[in-house]
């Protein structure tokens, strides 16, 4: 047996009792160690003390409870209207619930149209702000751009030749 | 063919089809583990009874979306641990509550109907005064988690990666909080475990 044997077999005994062949090993395993044996010892004490707690009190009529709870809730599931039986019942009473349904209604309505008056305002400003914007100049200004635009190049020596001979 | 050899989890599907015997088969044999469990995360037996039973009412709410394949226990023992968790929340939150009133769904009835009467389990498995007392003071000292671990570690209805599942960690992870735990109890229990007062009387 090596040391995680050893482990394993002390993980078992947190389980169960150990059988005897598995006593066996462990004794012959401890006999060997002895620095080893006070551990497995008190392992071995403490899986019995837990073994021994007593199990908490649980009243005979525990079950009965537990059903009788069982049955309360059925009825409480039964007694739980549909969602059609609830707009059924919703329905029958209709003026207080009307009103508040219309009321409802006019406060959705008002909040779309002010919605919509804001993005109306909104796209007006922004055709106010483009309308002033300054109109761009004469197109034949830039007749000539090309020309100018190449003059940097270094490639067309013989353009700009031709250009400064005028 | 679907086959179902978790017995268990063919109860659940009898549950599932509004089975109230299957139910009750389930309420019966899983009682005490439970109980175990809750107790010792709320020392109070009248609430750890509320708590206990209000676990087995969630399963039975939440029979519709049991997966077979899930193993029951560990579906259980998860309601039971969050059931303990939010408990212990709770009472962090509002200390005075009782757990009646924030479980108290049901007007018309009472839901505590206890008798008197309970069972405790044998004289010969039991441990007796200070030295039990010392267990129990041992184990209430842990951090939940290592706690919870021992106690399922106790007996043999979860594997080890069951116990993983319920206490949202590896198997690894599971068996050093085992290991942890029990440290602790050794170094709490030491004069216990050496003078052989643990040996049964």
């Amino acid at each position: 047996m090596n040391e995680s044997e050893y482990q394993s077999l002390l993980e078992q005994s947190w389980r169960r009792p150990l059988t005897v062949e598995e006593q066996a090993r462990l004794g012959a395993w401890l006999a060997a160690r002895p620095q080893a044996q006070a551990d497995a010892e008190a392992e071995l004490a403490l899986t019995q003390l837990l073994g021994q707690l007593p199990n908490a009190p649980v009243a005979s009529n525990f079950t009965s409870q537990v059903m009788q709870a069982v049955a309360r809730e059925q009825a409480a599931r039964a007694r739980q209207p549909s969602f059609a039986e609830t707009i059924k019942r919703w329905l029958k009473v209709p003026a207080p619930r009307l009103a508040w349904a219309l009321g409802l209604v006019a406060l959705g309505w008002l909040g779309i149209h002010q919605h919509q008056a804001n993005v109306r305002e909104d796209m007006a400003k922004g055709l106010a702000v483009m309308a002033n914007v300054a109109s761009l100049s004469d197109p034949s200004a830039l007749q000539d751009f090309e020309a100018i635009r190449r003059l940097g190049t270094s490639e067309d020596d013989e353009l700009f030749a031709v250009l400064t001979a005028k | 063919m679907t086959t179902v050899p978790d017995p268990d989890a063919a109860l659940m599907l009898r549950v599932k089809q509004g089975d109230a015997s299957a139910f009750e088969e389930l309420v019966e044999k899983y009682k005490q583990p439970v109980m175990n469990l809750v107790y010792r995360t709320l020392p109070d037996a009248t609430e750890a009874e509320d708590l206990a039973q209000h676990v087995f009412l969630q399963v039975y709410k939440s029979a519709h979306r049991y997966e077979v394949s899930a193993k029951f226990t560990t579906w259980l023992f998860t309601i039971a641990r969050n059931l303990c968790l939010n408990e212990i929340r709770r009472r962090s939150r509002h200390p005075a509550d009782s757990l009646d009133e924030t479980y108290a769904d049901n007007d018309e009835q009472p839901i505590r109907q206890v008798e008197d009467a309970k069972t405790f389990s044998p004289p010969d498995t039991m441990l007796h005064g200070e030295l039990e007392d010392k267990i129990e003071e041992a184990l209430a000292g842990l951090p939940e988690k290592q706690r919870t671990a021992i106690l399922m570690c106790r007996g043999d209805e979860l594997s080890y990666e069951d116990m993983a599942k319920i206490l949202e960690c590896s198997v690894s992870a599971t068996k050093s909080l085992i290991h942890r735990g029990r440290e602790t109890l050794k170094q709490k229990l030491k004069p216990y475990l050496r003078t052989g007062a643990w040996k049964e009387k």
